[in-house]
């Protein structure tokens, strides 16, 4: 009797001593779920709000229903900046992905200086974006840069790069190419997580390399794959801006002007913190849905994975 | 899953007897990696040590002749960039503690939460970092006006405060998962309270994890050009990449110059990866970075 009471007041106690543990828990958590309140929750109820107002950020909002979506439709520089925020994503993440796997297949192998290989490879990636575009704004300097100097030296034509409607997005895109750090570490993880039994089995089944890339490697990172591109994705709006911002403040001919340099524009150069909000929403909803895309895909991929 | 031994078991790829001519074809590619994403920033070196006012040169100058280091000096002849580059490192100092603290906190929070709801702030915290930027600066601008954060520090180091990015959060779990319960549990039964388990058993076993989102959001702030851009307005206040951008305003053409002060943008932030980088790097990463 006496132990059994023991028992019950020792559960007893481990219980309140849980619960303290749950309160410890909570007050440790306080400040980040402020910080995701402050900084994500209520800009997206406000922005929401905001969609349907006339709002200058000094006079109180104002009411307007639609008006705002509508102002929006009416204006073609909207579908402009869509098509070309498309159009770099269309252009970037699938090489940007394949620059990705490239670096971690190339440099997943021990072998002498491999360590000095990889930082090297990552090493664009934290240059600052305010540097990083003056380097290339530079670089593709029709008169000054190198990059037309190299191609006048093989004999090619040089482009007028940045001023040329037809060519300065590619010089975004090009431009991106250099930064896969994150990406190429996330694969050189993923390749290393695959069991070397696999390889070892292909190869007593006698397949070739290609074999064994299109049968074991690549399958095995497609989920990876997926992750990535939705990364690439979603910061891809804050990386067009501040090239666009940057190198052409969207010239030539609204040729680089993105949707988040007309959030921009909207907002703080005009003051139409309404506009600014419905075209926030378009950017959300633009990302949104690709990224969903992609994890119905990355859905069915586990599904197939766990067959 | 006993990932050390499989790595262990694998490390020359080459044992798995490939042709020589394959093996040196890729070991070959593998160097060739080392110049390609070198350039770019040879490219800013160089041209940050050419004379102003020089003729275009005739195919690429590798090498300026004369090398003029002076330009190195004009940045702080033209503007504050002394003030700046103090302003920078005020806030970067500031944002990098912060939140080594407040991440870690959150991180050893959710470890002690209930399991379901730890599950849930996890997947909270994943559909947050599928947000993009863009969509939040105008209505994070209003409430920080109401907040009276413009034109004040307080607006670029709001986010440190709650742990800068979802992603340092989640780190930081995953790093605790790792640490054995029976540790927590001794010294909860040693009466230790909340930041007795963060300072004395989580942070000692999370070396790697505070190095690498120290260097995380050392980068993350020091590069930031868009908080800056948004939310200050007074010159005094501003930080290197703003400045950066005035000194493109000033003079657009002066290459030299505009790229000498790149390169003192870049080079603590490159500085900083390099003396971190085996943390991401190597084959004993983290292994929260590969797990999302």
């Amino acid at each position: 009797m006496e132990d059994r009471l023991g028992a019950l007041g020792g559960q007893a106690l481990r219980r309140t001593r849980r619960a303290w543990g749950r309160a410890d828990g909570w007050l440790l958590l306080t400040p980040y779920l402020g910080g995701v309140v402050l900084l994500f929750l209520l800009p997206a109820v406000v922005s929401t709000a905001l969609i349907f107002a006339r709002y200058d950020a000094l006079a109180p909002p104002v009411w307007v229903g639609l008006e705002n979506v509508n102002a929006l439709r009416r204006e073609n520089l909207t579908g402009t900046a869509a098509g070309n925020s498309l159009y770099f994503l269309a252009l970037a993440v699938p090489f940007r992905l394949l620059g990705a796997l490239l670096l971690a297949l190339l440099l997943q192998r021990r072998q002498p200086g491999v360590g000095f290989l990889r930082a090297v490879a990552y090493l664009p990636t934290v240059i600052p974006e305010a540097a990083y575009a003056l380097i290339w704004l530079w670089a593709f300097n029709p008169l000054y840069g190198p990059v037309n100097a190299l191609l006048r030296g093989v004999g090619l034509p040089a482009p007028s790069w940045l001023a040329d409607p037809g060519t300065a997005k590619l010089v975004f895109v090009f431009m991106s190419l250099f930064q896969i750090g994150e990406g190429f570490v996330v694969l050189l993880a993923a390749l290393q997580e695959i069991p070397t039994e696999y390889y070892d089995t292909a190869e007593v089944l006698g397949a070739g390399g290609t074999q064994m890339l299109s049968r074991i490697t690549l399958p095995l990172v497609a989920p990876w794959f997926l992750l990535i591109a939705c990364r690439d994705i979603v910061l891809s709006f804050q990386y067009t801006f501040t090239t666009s911002y940057l190198m052409t403040g969207g010239d030539p001919y609204y040729a680089t002007v993105f949707l988040p340099l007309l959030v921009y524009e909207e907002a703080f150069d005009r003051f139409r913190f309404g506009t600014g909000s419905a075209l926030m929403a378009v950017v959300f909803v633009l990302s949104g849905t690709l990224v969903g895309i992609l994890c119905v895909i990355h859905r069915h991929l586990s599904a197939e994975h766990e067959r | 899953m006993s990932g050390e031994s499989r790595r262990a078991g694998r490390p020359m790829g080459t044992t798995r007897r490939r042709p020589a001519l394959q093996d040196t074809l890729h070991r070959i590619s593998a160097w060739a990696v080392a110049p390609l994403f070198l350039l770019p920033l040879v490219w800013m070196l160089s041209a940050s040590l050419r004379q102003p006012g020089l003729p275009p040169p005739r195919g690429v100058e590798w090498i300026p002749n004369p090398i003029a280091w002076s330009n190195y000096a004009e940045p702080f002849r033209l503007l504050p960039f002394g003030t700046y580059a103090l302003n920078s490192l005020l806030v970067t100092a500031s944002a990098v503690a912060l939140t080594l603290a407040t991440a870690s906190w959150a991180g050893l929070g959710l470890l002690l939460v209930p399991p379901r709801c730890r599950s849930v702030l996890v997947a909270l915290s994943l559909v947050l970092l599928l947000i993009p930027p863009p969509a939040l600066w105008l209505t994070r601008f209003v409430l920080f006006r109401e907040l009276g954060l413009i034109n004040n520090w307080g607006a670029l180091l709001v986010p440190a405060l709650g742990g800068s990015s979802p992603l340092f959060v989640l780190l930081f779990l995953w790093t605790f998962l790792r640490i054995p319960a029976a540790l927590f549990e001794a010294a909860r039964l040693d009466g230790a309270g909340a930041l007795t388990l963060w300072s004395r058993i989580s942070l000692p076993s999370a070396r790697p994890t505070l190095t690498a989102v120290a260097v995380l959001s050392f980068l993350m702030y020091w590069s930031d050009f868009v908080s800056p851009l948004l939310y200050l307005k007074s010159q005094q206040l501003y930080t290197l990449p703003v400045g950066l951008h005035q000194l493109q305003q000033l003079d657009r053409t002066n290459w030299p110059i505009l790229l000498a002060a790149s390169v003192l943008l870049s080079a603590p932030a490159a500085l900083s990866f390099l003396w971190a980088q085996r943390h991401f790097l190597q084959d004993s990463r983290l292994g929260g970075t590969g797990e999302w």
